[in-house]
């Protein structure tokens, strides 16, 4: 899963000569689950609470899944070497859209959520167009998007609803954010403490998982973000994969934003406000390159899982604000000097090849 | 590989998902009911939006009310940072950690009854201190706040009565996303409207009371474009009022500033002239009788109407009473207190 421009090679290639492999011991991923546990038995000795279901782990998987899925959307244009400054703003455009839709048309939970989504990619792809139109780095445009989109989300809202969100849900967003397969049972016999909004990040994260490893379109837009002049030169229309990652990108941002009011009971303007850095934080953490061509899918999700449980567990030791930040910040510069470490054995093993 | 690639996938969503531990009983499910603790146990965490000055007393408010009412703890916890999703993992953690009554400003007045609605289902006491819910449905026990409308209201009036009931004001205030902020707007323009046309807004500038830098860089604009035609200027929130405190100080031009809030600059303000009066809140009752009503819930006390709003007071200080309207604030909340006892709370 880890860097996909090596799957182009054919069958008999890779058994003429197999490239030098990392040691799996420089494998982000090994080191990040490692840090996983040990931060897990840290948080648990010093506040045994960390184990509590009811308080901890059922919204630690809540939080996780909106976190992870917004890593998700962020790791989309980071495989071409992009990035999605509005990440956020996108995410809440959508969820304007699903609660415009229920509001307004009554439509129910799954036509709202489809048409946000909707809403999310065609934003997507309106970036990925400048982009791939003009030149202009996805950075500007996307930075640009999000001042743009900031300014007008609220104008959406103060003229469609009274304050600054939608009074009304779709029936059944009470039970994403509530219920656990705990409480659907067969019999005695009830599911797991899961919260209903897991399922999204799962199924959102395999989908991405299977695109990049699989599907023709997912390898090509890596090799665009390799190397955009080869990847043309082999007869990509790199300009399309650019448009469709950055749709892709906004749609399962418009996902996150769905989970996020799932989880905060709300359609509102607020929305996707502080989905920035942590949608760098994960897929970063996880071993993908900000440089693009290479993504890690799985490393998304346990550098989601890490940044939450580190937040979880300074939350549960209560720091103060100050240390709590500080905390975070040097989680992050130790995030991105990895990134730079994977990035020169990268480089250097693409030197060997 | 492929396969090793999909497989590692699997198991990681896997256990991902069986974190907690696989199929449960129906017998585990029951909601936990409210029960009676008493004073030692109750332990009460207050937990504003973000770190902000205007919660600043809620710490010391904190501490007396833990020896006053002898309570289990009383902690105060302002990592929120103004965002709803942080804020509601704060008061999980704080739960997590055996915290079972909550005094809570939520960071977003529309999320906040789940919260609220939340914390109910696991039988804590829960007051909403200093804001509201948005719209008309409270899911806590109890919203002990400033009526903001009331409170801009009577800024406007002492504001349109300063500037000699006519003329111009400008209007500076916080986040434009926030329902408190639009109850503010409109409880200005009541003010405004009542004069008939006499006295009209100029201008109303929201979103500048993030930090006193924005709020300062705002003012100096305001009075470099418009200076020379605004009156007055009625500030609703905290950073807006000091900047414009100092803002028309340094320039020296005749504009009546009504502030918010009694911060020292503020009171100096008023007390050489440069400032005509101030609206200021009741934190510190906010606090102390937010407690003490959570103490009452938690030991096995009922709201006589759940979800009650009530006014923890707006009091304009002007220079007449500059040295002495703490009083007034104490006896209001020396009133809080009664009514609760009284009016609000149902004790066996």
């Amino acid at each position: 899963m880890s860097v996909a421009t090596e799957e182009g090679r054919t069958e008999s290639a890779e058994t003429v000569r197999k490239p030098p492999r990392i040691p799996w011991w420089a494998n982000p991923r090994v080191g990040l689950v490692i840090l996983l546990i040990l931060l897990i038995a840290l948080f648990t000795a010093l506040r045994p609470a960390f184990l509590d279901t009811k308080l901890t782990l059922v919204p630690l998987q809540s939080d996780i899944s909106v976190y992870l899925v917004v890593g998700l959307a962020q790791l989309m244009v980071l495989s071409l070497g992009h990035m999605n400054m509005a990440v956020g703003r996108m995410a809440a455009m959508s969820a304007f859209v699903m609660g415009l839709v229920h509001d307004q048309l009554g439509a129910g939970l799954v036509v709202s959520l489809l048409l946000g989504l909707i809403a999310g990619g065609l934003l997507g792809a309106l970036a990925g167009l400048i982009i791939s139109r003009t030149g202009v780095n996805s950075f500007v445009v996307t930075l640009a998007m999000d001042f743009a989109l900031v300014g007008l989300i609220t104008i959406l809202y103060t003229s469609v609803t009274d304050g600054v969100a939608f009074p009304t849900l779709p029936a059944g967003m009470d039970a994403l954010r509530f219920d656990t397969f705990a409480d659907y049972c067969l019999g005695d016999v009830c599911g797991p403490r899961i919260p209903l909004v897991v399922p999204f990040a799962v199924a959102a994260a395999l989908l991405v998982g299977l695109l990049f490893r699989f599907s023709r379109l997912g390898r090509e837009m890596l090799m665009t973000g390799a190397n955009i002049k080869a990847a043309e030169l082999s007869g990509i229309p790199t300009k399309n994969r650019i448009v469709q990652a950055h749709a892709l990108s906004g749609l399962i941002a418009g996902l996150a934003g769905f989970l996020l009011a799932a989880n905060n009971g709300a359609f509102s303007a607020s929305i996707g406000g502080e989905f920035l850095l942590p949608s760098f934080l994960a897929p970063v953490l996880g071993g993908t390159l900000l440089a693009g061509g290479a993504v890690s899918v799985l490393g998304t999700v346990l550098g989601a899982t890490l940044t939450q449980v580190i937040y979880k567990g300074l939350n549960l030791l209560q720091f103060q604000l100050d240390q709590l930040q500080l905390y975070i910040g040097l989680v992050l510069l130790a995030a991105l000097s990895l990134d730079r470490a994977r990035h020169v054995i990268a480089e250097r093993r693409g030197a060997k090849l | 590989m492929k396969r090793s690639a999909l497989l590692r996938l699997g198991t990681a969503a896997t256990a991902l998902l069986l974190v907690t531990a696989g199929c449960t009983k129906k017998s585990d499910n029951d909601e936990s009911a409210a029960t009676s603790r008493g004073p030692e146990q109750v332990k009460i965490a207050l937990i504003p939006g973000g770190a902000h000055p205007y919660f600043q007393p809620w710490k010391d408010a904190a501490a007396t009310a833990k020896t006053e009412l002898k309570l289990g703890d009383v902690t105060f916890n302002e990592t929120s940072d103004w965002d709803q999703t942080k804020q509601n993992d704060v008061i999980k953690s704080l739960a997590a950690q055996g915290y079972n009554a909550f005094g809570i400003f939520g960071v977003s007045p529309e999320n906040i009854n789940s919260t609220f609605e939340d914390l109910k289902r696991q039988g804590f006491a829960v007051g909403s201190l200093a804001s509201c819910p948005a719209g008309d449905v409270d899911k806590a026990d109890f919203c002990l706040s400033t009526d903001t409308g009331e409170a801009a209201y009577k800024a406007t009036k002492t504001a349109i009565e300063a500037i000699g009931g006519q003329g111009t004001i400008a209007h500076l205030t916080g986040n434009k996303v926030d329902s408190n902020t639009q109850r503010r707007i409109e409880g200005v323009q009541k003010a405004v409207d009542e004069t008939g046309g006499k006295v009209k807004v100029i201008q109303t500038v929201t979103d500048i009371d993030t930090d006193l830098q924005s709020a300062q860089k705002a003012v100096a604009d305001l009075l470099a474009a418009k200076g020379k035609q605004i009156n007055g200027i009625v500030t609703t929130a905290y950073n807006p009022a000091v900047a414009a405190a100092e803002g028309v100080k340094q320039t020296k031009l005749p504009i009546k500033v009504i502030a918010i809030d009694d911060d020292k600059t503020i009171l100096d303000g008023i007390k050489d002239g440069a400032v005509a009066g101030t609206v200021v809140q009741n934190p510190v009752g906010q606090a102390s009788v937010g407690s003490y009503a959570l103490m009452k819930l938690s030991g096995g006390c009922t709201i006589a109407q759940p979800g009650v709003v009530i006014d923890s007071g707006s009091f304009v200080v002007t220079k007449a009473n500059v040295d002495t309207y703490d009083q007034e604030r104490q006896t209001k909340t020396n009133e809080l207190k009664t009514a609760f006892d009284g009016q609000y709370l149902v004790c066996k």
